[in-house]
């Protein structure tokens, strides 16, 4: 039985090719290489060297077209037992391959040449080619005659020509030796034997018949010489005589082979084409060969001899001829045959060619699972032989068989088969690995296959298969393994490691499983922004912006959210997250693991880490962008189990996706209790060149700002660029929420310190004012009890950030300017952390109103000095009440306005409160005869912790100097004078108008606070007072219409009395009894329009009983007191004079009161009364007289 | 005779995935009709894949006799899904009606079994009572065919 026998073998010369002297075997194969492409010689080229030496036997030999056909067999092979039955097995020419350089003495070649050749008695033909002859050689004369050829040195086309020059010359002789055989055989007589035939002594019987066979035996070898010569009509003529006399002699196994023989023949003669009537006659014929090589079985030697393996041959010689998809049944029925016929066969080495040939057909018709059936049997027959060299042949026979039971080896796909595709296809899964992982399901065939090559690699002594073995059953089926198998096939990685050299790269991974965590990124502090250089706020479009999630516009762009891109920085460490699992009871210890950069612009950094049994760790692979351009991470190189190997991400994610989908036995990761993870795509990374690096530090910590609520406070943020490029541009803006607590940021000073050089330092000041705490807050907060609840507030991201958008320059130096985008810039974000503490906290607010009688004495003096200079500073030696109480001039009394404002510590400091009106925008001038930026001499409220204090806010300089009826719209709209357009738009008008002032009224109050030495703020508590004022508002900006006063009369006559009167009021004693006191009362007209009124006079004491009337009137008077009709005109002041005599020293009260005729709709509103006949009385503020007793 | 004439019946999956596998046996020989079941699915994937040339243009899920092998028959069933149901008989003497009649109460078997919502497509069979009801088939189909 051989190997690669196909009908066509009967017709081919044997050579066999043998190395010579020292010879390398790579030279050999080298030679041998090129003489192999001489298999086929035309009988048309060989014609010179051919000469008739006599009438030749193949009188039909076509010399134009035919041609003799070689089987070079190199090495060599021992002479076959059936030599005598087929001829094309006898060895008819030896080679001699030489390496003349390492063979110096050509005559020993010549000799050794000899020698071999004596092994080979069927060979009609020796020659020993030497290549390469020195010079001294080419003259050595010594070696003429012999068979040695000296090829000289040439170039290779030359050697070739001279190779086949020298092979055809060797057909020719071969061609006239077949001749000179076959005229021998033809005449001579030569007794053919096969083993089959008896080897005892013949008996008597047995001679007669074999002398009968003899001639059809004679007439089929004949017949096997004109195939060998290329003469098939020749051979069929003596085919068809040895087919007659074997049958006649019941020679089956002749006959058979007489019969094989014809089919050559007939396919010789018609040159290589097929046709359905060819294959048809070659079918029938062949089947008649089957048949009759079983017919020849002769149960006596089935033991010793049997031609099984013929009929074998004669199948499988058939199946190559049919084999072809459309004939694939009656192929598949041939190599079925032939299987279950392979199990009686006897010689190992024949059941081994048998299976070898099947499985190679099946895998030529394209049944490739069948293939790798009949190639493990194969394995296994060799695994039999228990040698090294059948161990090696095993191994490399399974290792085919991989392919087909989809456990192969990753070496051998090829890198090919991905390579283009990892971009394109974005998220979706190599459709080969998802095929394979369906396959990757006959776990029990593809564990069966994955041992035996670990076994025969092991046997082979072939450490680096065995590891890969070991490592592609452990990383595939650990789930199907048992902990002891576990433990086995760590044994077989580590001492297949130990034979392997330091750092052997094996194709296929181990353990263990690593797949992509995160690409962390870039923290705040480093973000990268693209930089469009169009614009100035070049910052802008990088980021989404505008209310929309997803704009038409930005459709076309490339970069679609969907892919994640990321861009690494030159000489900025990065780092990559990936997660190990070791889903098998030992423990792994991975030497190093590191990403494994294709493009070569990143220095990684190996790390070792071990992993428990059934265990997940994430860890940090880090590295550094060398070089600007993309970066692709395909997975990570690892150094485990003394083998290096490249794990990649994509095989564990299709894996996972396999996992998902019940196609893989298990997820490693999940086994081991990692959380489960979203699938991560490989983005497309950009390196950059070097950018600058700000690095923003708070002085006074990172921390967050303690703040209470109000607090104003500055803080200083100092800037510098730790990277390698100057900052050229920068930008400040805010983001985020409660922005309007930033109240200044000094981006000045930033700006001032472009461009900032590597190393450099600015410090920016930002002053910052806590927000109010929301109600639900404060509430949360007390409800907690704890007063860290509000601390925790503060990273709910309710503080603002400071955006610092900065870039390098434009252009590299030294680089011509490129069309390409500029180097980016980045984006700092400095998260201003303020965490706002409850402070203190309004509880309500209230309007006092309260009169205080004025004296008249000492109304004359604060009079008079208001008169002097309405601008002069209050004298600050006064009391601080008089100071807050001031009198109204045209009111003329203490009449006092108080906003009370509770306010209540809930914190634990102290805090101070001082309440300060600021008055510089007024423009009441006229009204307000001191334009105070008044502080009322910071009048500080101490309010302790859990306290609740009050404030108390004077509200008195307020008042607007001219009652008219712009106030009043609202009240005269309610009268329904008017209903007009024009007086509605000037109604709107006026509300505003009101609105405003009320505001800028609030505006001007304000509640300061100070804490400690260095915490101050200010109280927010606009609405509150606004709230407090709504109601009373005119009431505080509105003038009374009239406004009274008393003061002590001045006469000419008394001008000496009144100045010493002054010195009087000012010691306190200014009237007294049993005197005539002058007095005046002074009425003034707020309004607009002159008012007619009947203004009385009265005077009470102190028990409030009128003293100028009735029987027991104490106080005598001269001139008019009640009853006075007067006109005032509008904004001007009437004054009526009267006299007192009081006839007991006290305390008196003066009031002053008017009855208003004719009262128009201002003053109606004003006074609120409804009724238009009402008559509207207006009264004075109380003023006090002091009479005391004679001096 | 007529019991255990089936010795392995299997669904495999369109990728040629096995979803269930089962062999009626009392050896230890499921790795060897494993491997006749894989080899098998060659042929069924030849003539999936040239209907014209065998045959199938009409819809014919029943594809016949695959080959023998060794001491088995094996036959074919390819749903319009792709799903292919394999078996293995070491009856030498299978009626083409009865394996069709059993392919078809296999195929009914299994869209029940995969009709089940827990059921994930494209993974293995689990069902106990799919494993139960193509025993009772397995041990009929001799008995049926006696009959």
């Amino acid at each position: 039985m051989e190997p690669d026998a196909s009908i066509e073998t009967i017709s081919m010369i044997r050579v066999a090719v043998i190395p010579i002297s020292d010879v390398t075997p790579l030279l050999f194969r080298d030679y041998a290489a090129m003489l192999l492409r001489h298999h086929t010689v035309s009988l048309n080229s060989i014609s010179s060297f051919y000469t008739e030496h006599q009438k030749s036997p193949f009188a039909h030999q076509p010399w134009e077209s035919g041609s003799l056909r070689f089987k070079f067999i190199l090495g060599g092979s021992p002479p076959s037992p059936w030599e005598d039955f087929q001829s094309n097995r006898k060895i008819l020419a030896v080679i001699g391959i030489c390496h003349c350089p390492s063979a110096p003495d050509l005559r020993s070649v010549a000799d050794q040449f000899t020698a071999a050749c004596k092994t080979y008695s069927s060979s009609l033909v020796q020659r020993c080619f030497a290549f390469c002859p020195g010079d001294s050689q080419l003259e050595d004369e010594s070696v003429k005659g012999s068979n040695l050829i000296l090829f000289p040195p040439a170039d290779r086309q030359t050697q070739e020509f001279h190779l086949q020059t020298m092979v055809q010359d060797i057909a020719a002789s071969l061609l006239m030796e077949f001749e000179k055989w076959v005229l021998q055989a033809e005449s001579g007589g030569t007794v053919f034997k096969t083993p089959l035939d008896s080897q005892a002594s013949l008996s008597s019987e047995e001679v007669i018949k074999a002398k009968k066979r003899r001639l059809g035996r004679a007439q089929k070898t004949i017949g096997d010489y004109c195939l060998l010569a290329g003469s098939p009509v020749d051979a069929n003529a003596h085919y068809s005589t040895s087919l007659e006399l074997t049958r006649l002699t019941a020679d089956f196994f002749w006959y058979a082979g007489a019969m094989e023989g014809s089919v050559c023949a007939l396919l010789m003669d018609r040159m290589g084409q097929k046709d359905p009537v060819l294959e048809d006659e070659v079918k029938y014929r062949y089947n008649n060969v089957i048949l009759h090589y079983r017919k020849s079985f002769i149960q006596d030697n089935a033991q010793r001899v049997s031609p099984l393996s013929f009929e074998l041959e004669a199948t499988l010689k058939l199946a190559r001829f049919l084999c072809r998809r459309e004939l694939a049944n009656d192929v598949v029925e041939l190599l079925t045959a032939t299987a279950d016929g392979a199990t009686s066969l006897i010689d190992a080495s024949d059941k081994l060619v048998v299976y070898v040939e099947i499985a190679r057909l099946f895998g030529e018709l394209g049944y490739h699972r069948k293939a790798a059936f009949f190639s493990r049997q194969v394995a296994q027959l060799y695994l039999q032989q228990d040698n090294k060299f059948a161990a090696i042949s095993a191994m490399q026979v399974l290792a085919m068989t991989t392919k087909a039971y989809r456990v192969q080896s990753r070496a051998s796909i090829g890198p090919s088969n991905d390579a283009g595709k990892t971009h394109a296809d974005g998220g979706k899964v190599h459709h080969h690995s998802i095929v394979s992982l369906f396959e990757s399901q006959w776990s029990t065939l593809q564990m069966v296959v994955l041992r035996e090559i670990l076994l025969s690699a092991v046997r082979a002594g072939d450490p680096l298969a065995a590891w890969s073995a070991a490592a592609r059953l452990l990383r595939s089926y650990y789930p199907l393994i048992t902990p002891a198998g576990q433990n086995g096939l760590f044994n077989a990685l580590v001492n297949s490691a130990e034979r392997l050299p330091l750092g052997t790269r094996c194709s296929d991974p181990a353990l263990p499983f690593v797949r992509l965590h995160s690409f962390p990124l870039h923290s705040s502090q480093m973000d990268i922004v693209k930089r469009n250089p169009a614009r100035e706020d070049w910052w802008a479009g990088a980021a989404p912006s505008g209310p929309f999630i997803y704009t038409p516009f930005s459709k076309g762009e490339p970069n679609n959210s969907n892919k994640q891109e990321l861009t690494w920085v030159v000489g900025e460490p990065v780092q990559v997250l990936v997660e190990l699992a070791n889903p098998c009871g030992f423990e792994v210890m991975v030497e190093s693991i590191y990403l494994s950069v294709h493009s070569g612009n990143l220095d990684a950094f190996p790390v070792s880490v071990s992993l428990p049994p059934n265990s997940s760790k994430v860890i940090t692979l880090s590295g550094i962008p060398t070089k600007e351009g993309l970066v692709s991470v395909p997975g990570c190189i690892v150094h485990c189990f003394g083998v290096i190997t490249e794990h990649f991400f994509k095989e564990v994610d299709s894996l996972l996706i396999g996992a998902t989908q019940g196609l893989v036995l298990s997820d490693p990761f999940r086994s081991c209790g990692a959380a489960k993870l979203k699938h991560v795509h490989l983005p497309s990374i950009t390196v950059v060149p070097p950018l600058p690096l700000l690095v923003s530090h708070i002085a006074g910590g990172d921390g967050s700002v303690m703040l209470y609520e109000g607090e104003i406070r500055d803080v200083w943020i100092s800037l510098a660029n730790a990277g390698t490029v100057p900052v050229e541009q920068a930008h400040i803006s805010l983001s985020g929420k409660n922005q309007d607590s930033v109240v200044t940021v000094a981006s000045e000073t930033l700006r001032s310190a472009l461009p900032l050089k590597p190393g450099a330092e600015v410090t920016i000041r930002v002053t910052l004012k806590a927000w109010q705490l929301s109600k639900t807050d404060s509430d949360a907060a007390a409800s907690k009890g704890m007063p860290g609840s509000s601390v925790r507030q503060a990273k709910d991201g309710s503080s603002p950030l400071l955006l610092i958008h900065y870039a390098g320059p434009l252009t590299t130096p030294g680089e011509p300017e490129t069309v390409s985008a500029p180097p980016p810039g980045r984006r700092l974000v400095i998260p201003l952390n303020i965490c706002v503490l409850q402070g203190l906290s309004f509880v309500k607010a209230r309007l006092l109103s309260m009169e205080i009688p004025a004296r008249i004495g000492e109304a004359c003096s604060t009079q008079a000095q208001l008169e002097r200079g309405n601008t002069e500073q209050v004298n600050s030696s006064e009391r601080q009440a008089d100071r807050l109480v001031k009198i109204d001039p045209n009111r003329g009394s203490w009449g006092l306005r108080l906003l009370e404002l509770e306010l209540y510590n809930p914190t634990d400091v102290v805090f101070e409160a001082s309440v300060s009106v600021d008055m510089e925008n007024t423009n009441n001038q006229e009204n307000l005869s001191d334009n105070i930026s008044a502080e009322y001499g910071e009048p500080k409220t101490r309010i302790d912790r859990d306290y609740t204090a009050r404030v108390l806010i004077p509200l008195e300089n307020f008042k607007l100097p001219v009652l008219d009826g712009s106030f009043l719209g609202n009240s005269s709209q309610n009268n329904g004078t008017s209903g007009s357009r024009n007086n509605s738009f000037s109604e709107k008008n006026i509300k505003a108008e009101l609105n405003a002032s009320i505001k800028n009224l609030i505006s001007k109050i304000k509640v300061r606070w100070q804490s400690g030495r260095n915490s101050s703020g200010e109280l927010d508590i606009k609405d509150a007072i606004q709230a407090a004022l709504q109601a009373s508002v005119m009431d505080v900006l509105l003038p009374d219409p009239l406004t009274f006063g008393f003061r002590l009369a001045k006469t000419s006559s008394e001008d000496i009395n009144v100045d010493s009167e002054v010195k009087s009021c000012a010691s306190g004693d200014s009237i007294i009894a049993h005197e005539m006191t002058a007095m005046e009362v002074l009425v003034r007209n707020n309004t607009k329009e002159a008012i007619r009124i009947n203004l009385s006079i009265a005077c009470k004491d102190v028990a409030g009983e009128n003293c100028m009337e009735g029987d027991k009137a104490t106080v005598l008077w001269e001139g008019v007191l009640s009853g006075i009709s007067m006109e005032v005109p509008p904004l001007e002041e009437v004054k009526h004079v009267f006299s007192l005599y009081f006839l007991i020293p006290g305390e008196y009260t003066m009031l002053a009161a008017a009855m208003i005729y004719d009262a128009n709709e201002v003053l109606r509103a004003r006074a609120r009364s409804d009724a238009l006949d009402e008559p509207i009385f207006c009264r004075g503020p109380p003023y006090h007289v002091r009479v005391s007793g004679t001096r | 005779m007529s019991e255990g004439m089936i010795v392995c019946v299997a669904v495999v999956g369109h990728q040629n995935n096995p979803l269930y596998i089962q062999s009626f046996t009392k050896g230890d020989d499921s790795l060897k009709l494993h491997h006749i079941v894989h080899c098998s699915l060659d042929v069924v994937d030849e003539r999936a894949n040239n209907p014209k040339k065998s045959g199938l243009i009409t819809n014919e899920t029943f594809l016949g006799l695959l080959n023998p092998t060794e001491n088995y028959k094996v036959y074919g069933y390819l749903t319009n899904t792709k799903v292919k149901f394999i078996l293995v008989s070491t009856d030498l003497e299978v009626r083409d009606v009865d394996a069709r009649v059993f392919f078809g109460r296999f195929h009914t078997a299994y869209i029940d079994a995969v009709s089940n919502p827990f059921h994930i497509p494209g993974k293995k069979i689990t069902s106990r009572k799919f494993a139960e009801r193509v025993s009772t088939m397995v041990k009929s189909f001799g008995l049926s065919s006696g009959g």
